[in-house]
């Protein structure tokens, strides 16, 4: 039987090390999202400068985001970036067909509701979950 | 594409985890390609290669390749 080097997991750590870098990123980001959100209302006055810079905060740690999940998508190997890809081919195709006619509908009052983007970010990473459990499956 | 990974894995009796960790990609990677289900790009195919001290042809092989070498040599007899 022909030795090979004990089992170091380099694959396994490194991934994990990024996804723990993109959860935090992702963490700071809904924080600061939510203080964009909530901060003119409970914690300063409307139209303050606060406003802007909490929005400029809240775009910084986007980029962040946008970065760590770049590196993340580096990490992975050649048959998880495949999984990837399809799921956010899916998941952009989801938001264009369903985004627009749910806005054109909104819009001449066929739902009783606004079509607020919260709606399409909900759907979105709905799709992109199931999409990747889909793809994770039909590896395994 | 047809390939000889886990005969040759289990030759040297490795696991799929010993395996991957070999070539740097994950558990499930191994497992698809030795499935059929996933066909490995250039860059990994010749770290197997390394890996076994093998050819790229000896561990994967293209079956409509085969195909066409096995038409290609029946014509050629039916012409002798």
């Amino acid at each position: 039987m022909d030795e090979l080097k004990p089992i170091e997991h380099v694959y396994q750590s490194r991934v994990r090390t990024s996804v723990i870098r993109l959860f935090r990123w992702c963490g700071a980001w809904a924080a600061t999202t939510a203080l964009m959100a909530f901060g003119p209302r409970f914690l300063w006055s409307r139209g303050s400068g606060f406003t802007l810079l909490a929005v400029g905060l809240d775009v910084v740690v986007g980029i962040g985001v946008i970065l760590a999940n770049k590196h993340y998508l580096d990490e992975l190997d050649e048959l998880q970036r495949k999984v990837q890809l399809n799921a956010m081919a899916i998941t952009l195709g989801v938001a264009v067909i369903a985004g627009v006619p749910f806005s054109v509908m909104a819009a001449y009052h066929i739902i009783p509701f606004h079509a607020d983007i919260m709606y399409l970010l909900i759907v979105m990473s709905l799709t992109l979950a199931v999409s990747n459990l889909y793809g994770t499956w039909r590896y395994r | 594409m047809k390939n000889r990974l886990k005969v040759l894995r289990a030759e040297r009796d490795w696991t799929q985890a010993q395996l991957a960790d070999a070539l740097d990609v994950s558990r499930q990677t191994i497992n698809a390609i030795e499935t059929g289900k996933f066909d490995p790009s250039l860059p990994l195919a010749f770290r197997a290669s390394r890996l076994f001290g093998l050819r790229i042809e000896e561990i994967f092989h293209d079956p409509a390749l085969e195909n066409d070498n096995h038409s290609v040599a029946t014509s050629r007899l039916g012409r002798g």
